[in-house]
């Protein structure tokens, strides 16, 4: 039986076909910081105390408030997809300013919380305050902190360029009902970094706080 | 395209919230080892609920949940497999 | 090409052929300017520069290797010192890995085909496949980089602790650029993926695909979930080696091993990556040219799926007798002996497809069937390595670098070469000499065999590998095997003279001229922009062949 190629394809598939892709690439995310939660598995089943003792002095305040941050962020980037794709494009670009400012908030409070930690000598290669015998192992847990959350921060600041890229895209009516894929995909990325935190904070904040 | 209705949003953003609190106030309770499989259970749901609902997966096709999980799976595997030699080294 | 060789009856009646119209009016006529090509979002002019990339890679890999081959011609170190030797085995195993052999069939043939084979106008995303070349080049660039700044020596394994706090050479350059070229690798995967799944001609339903499209998009999966492991695991490398800190260090209680885990967790999936691409050449040339339907064509698309997942859970095999422990290793072989299975079943299956088949030898034939027996080769001395006390005594000679060179040059490499001969005439539109395609592929072939044989009795017999100097009763050996390589070398060499020359003075190809089956052939060669002017005819089944037929009318 003969059968014909497709004629262009219509918006709905288009955005189909973005999603799966952005997919993709969020397993390769996935896969990326894994690395990552891999070691810090490895590592902490070889040195428990040590990692118990070391992980009493991150900043769980700060933590704790970085956590709600991301949380919300991710209400308002939702609400911001959705207000767009039902034609509200005014309360979108809202929404998506609010993303961007708890996004920025975000990286304000882990800025000066990576102040604190470096005042507080907890820079393993930088007059690294503890002692043996838990010198070692502590060092290994602050060296996974400052890279695992160094890594996020990397990765939620390539979000906070494309949220920025989206609003100017909406304000300029680039992105409306019609087109909203390109900002269902950055948001699909965003709940991915928000993701990657809810994970970090109970392995980097909750060690051992009893 | 099906925009999802306000409350469910909403709603999803106070069990977040729950969750959070939960976890945190569970740190404080001496769990005796049970504190970290709680936290990373507690984890789990407040990352399938960002995933069901805020990312739609809930409402996707098949094809988009095995992308979604495909990554998870294979770090599972990775992780997994090299506890066969971490845990029967020593 | 039709007049030495038996010819099939003509493709089914109302099955558009595409007739030989002016190389100008095709995609290789819509631009002339370096600017379109450095700037096309065409997916067939983007595998042309990635062709152009990969084959001056090649080169420069074999480069390396034949300074290794003639220093190896006598037992003393007496051509390069052993840091300089170091350096020369490194560049090649990263130049040949990641710049030639992973990319090699996917950015070029898999680029070129998988939309026409679909009945595609192009892949999902064609500005991110451009993307993806940018990104090949400048990890590319970094790493000429490194190497022209002094090279590396800690092997392409880069094995901790020595690459993060012992070796004083361009680690860190080095492992940059495959950092970035592995992105490259991500996206081209990512794109083949999608491209698979959502934009299939109508009737293109998965079991009618060509075997090559499952091939790749086998290897696309493999590339999206490996590759980002081996992209974190080079940044936490980097920072252990700036920062002299890391979970690597055995002086910190870290662990090297858990680079090991890591990195071969990436880099045995990765000669997945390298191989499957090459059996979905293979299926498509033996098909061709036996003008037979390929034997058991679901047996073949679950067994490439079977392959990839297979294959992930294997990788500990290469650490056998790096302090893993026993258990461990015990695991891995027994799941390293299960992934051979799917192998042996693809072997057997061309086989049976060859079977009453109305064979012919044009080149990639003879390519076809120098990589199913090479490979066969190469995978049963897998066997051998797979067992944890053969290998105690067999791995880091060069048995394991016989093993695997038998897979990757005498298997993937000759399907390569099978891929560039066979899809030649479609993409230039020009036939080649077949003469002396065929006398090249001869060359190789016993080039190959005479350079790699002799390795696997050296490495029985405990010859180590990355040494520079050896025993001296190993010398024989070590200079057959340095001659197998300059034939080899000058069998390489050829396709270098004679495709060129076709470009300009070969015969103008017609659309199908090896009167093959699959959607690519239903358009003109070279294609045009568009890839097809009247929309493809999707056969019911695919390898819709007949030999008998066939058969009669070449009265062989």
């Amino acid at each position: 039986m003969s059968t014909h190629a497709t004629a262009e394809a219509t918006e709905l598939d288009e955005g189909e076909t973005a999603t799966f892709g952005m997919w993709v690439f969020l397993a390769t995310e996935v896969l990326f910081f894994g690395v990552l939660f891999f070691a810090y598995v490895m590592t902490r089943l070889r040195y428990p105390e040590e990692f118990a003792s070391a992980g009493r002095h991150t900043d769980l305040t700060l933590g704790s408030i970085n956590t709600g941050v991301l949380l919300t962020s991710s209400l308002a980037i939702a609400l911001a997809v959705r207000s767009v794709s039902l034609g509200a494009a005014r309360a979108g670009a809202w929404l998506l300013v609010a993303t961007l400012a708890l996004g920025a908030v975000f990286l304000g409070l882990k800025s000066l919380e990576y102040w604190h930690d470096y005042t507080e000598h907890l820079v393993p290669w930088l007059d690294f305050a503890f002692a043996p015998p838990e010198r070692n192992g502590a060092k290994l847990f602050f060296y996974l902190y400052f890279v695992m959350t160094g890594a996020h921060a990397v990765h939620l600041i390539i979000g906070l360029s494309l949220v920025g890229f989206m609003l100017v895209r909406l304000w300029r009516g680039r992105i409306d009902a019609a087109s909203v894929a390109p900002l269902e995909v950055t948001a699909l990325y965003w709940h991915l970094v928000d993701i990657i935190w809810i994970f970090l904070y109970p392995l980097l904040y909750l060690v051992s706080r009893t | 395209m099906k925009a999802a209705s306000l409350r469910i949003y909403i709603g999803t953003w106070v069990a977040l919230m729950v969750l959070f609190a939960l976890t945190l106030a569970s740190s404080f309770v001496p769990l005796h080892g049970f504190n970290t499989a709680v936290n990373v259970a507690i984890a789990v749901a407040k990352a399938a609920l960002v995933a069901l609902i805020f990312m739609r997966l809930r409402t996707s096709t098949a094809l988009v949940r095995l992308a979604a999980v495909a990554g998870l799976a294979w770090l599972l595997i990775l992780i997994g497999l090299s506890l066969t030699d971490f845990l029967s080294r020593y | 090409m039709n007049a030495t060789s038996v010819s099939s009856p003509p493709a089914p009646e109302g099955v558009p052929t595409g007739d030989a119209r002016p190389i100008e009016q095709s995609y290789l006529g819509a631009g002339s300017s370096l600017w379109s090509w450095l700037t096309t979002v065409d997916h067939k002019r983007i595998a042309i520069l990635y062709a152009v990339a990969i084959t001056a890679f090649f080169f420069l890999g074999g480069a390396a290797a034949t300074l290794m081959r003639v220093e190896l011609v006598t037992p003393r170190g007496d051509l390069v010192s052993a840091e300089t030797y170091n350096k020369l085995f490194t560049a090649h195993g990263m130049i040949m890995v990641w710049f030639f052999l992973i990319p090699s069939i996917p950015t070029t043939f898999g680029n070129f085909l998988i939309p026409l084979m679909i009945g595609a106008r192009d892949l999902a995303f064609p500005r991110l496949n451009l993307m993806s070349w940018y990104v090949y080049i400048a990890g590319a660039c970094i790493t000429v980089a490194a190497l022209i700044a002094g090279g590396v020596d800690t092997g392409w394994t880069f094995y901790t602790p020595f690459s993060t706090m012992f070796s004083s050479s361009y680690v860190i350059l080095a492992i940059a650029g495959v950092f970035v070229v592995g992105f490259s690798s991500i996206l081209t995967g990512l794109n083949f993926i999608v491209t698979v799944h959502r934009l299939r001609a109508p009737g293109m339903t998965w079991f009618r695909l060509p075997l090559f499209v499952w091939a790749i998009y086998a290897t696309s999966v493999i590339l999206v979930l490996a590759t980002p492991v081996l992209a974190m695991t080079l940044v936490l490398l980097l920072v252990e080696r700036v920062l002299g800190i890391g979970i690597f260090d055995p002086a910190l209680g870290g662990d090297p091993l858990l680079f090991q885990h890591l990195f071969w967790f990436y880099s045995h999936p990765a000669v997945y990556i390298m191989v499957l691409p090459a059996m979905g050449v293979a299926s498509e040339v033996i098909t061709c040219f036996a003008h037979k339907p390929v034997f058991g064509y679901r047996m073949m698309a679950y067994a490439i799926l079977a392959i990839a997942t297979i294959g992930f859970l294997v990788w500990g095999h290469h650490m056998f007798v790096s302090g893993q422990s026993v258990y461990a290793g015990a695991t891995f072989s027994l799941l390293s002996y299960l992934v051979a299975i799917p192998s042996a079943i693809k072997v057997f299956n061309w086989t049976a497809t060859l079977y009453k088949g109305s064979i012919t030898f044009e080149a990639p034939m003879l390519y076809a069937l120098g990589f199913v027996g090479l490979f066969m080769l190469g995978g049963l001395t897998g066997l051998f390595v797979a067992a944890l006390a053969l290998d105690v005594h067999l791995t880091d000679t060069y048995f394991v670098v016989a093993h695997f060179h038998y897979i990757m040059v005498g298997g993937s490499v000759m399907a390569y070469f099978a891929a560039i001969h066979y899809w030649w005439p479609k993409i230039t539109g020009r036939c080649y000499s077949e003469g002396w395609a065929r006398f090249a592929a001869v060359i190789i072939f016993v080039g190959f065999n005479l350079t790699f044989f002799p390795q696997f009795l050296l490495g029985a017999g405990g010859m180590p590998r990355r040494y520079h100097e050896y025993a001296p009763e190993f010398q024989l050996l070590n200079v057959l095997s340095s001659a197998g390589a300059s034939i080899l070398a000058a069998g390489y060499l050829l396709p270098l003279l004679y495709l060129p020359w076709s470009l300009r003075f070969g015969a103008r190809a017609s659309g199908n001229p090896w009167d093959a089956r699959g959607l690519e052939w239903q358009t003109a060669s070279p294609p045009p922009v568009e890839n097809f002017e009247t929309p493809p005819v999707v056969p019911e089944r695919p390898y819709d062949y007949r030999p008998q037929a066939a058969a009669a009318e070449g009265g062989a």
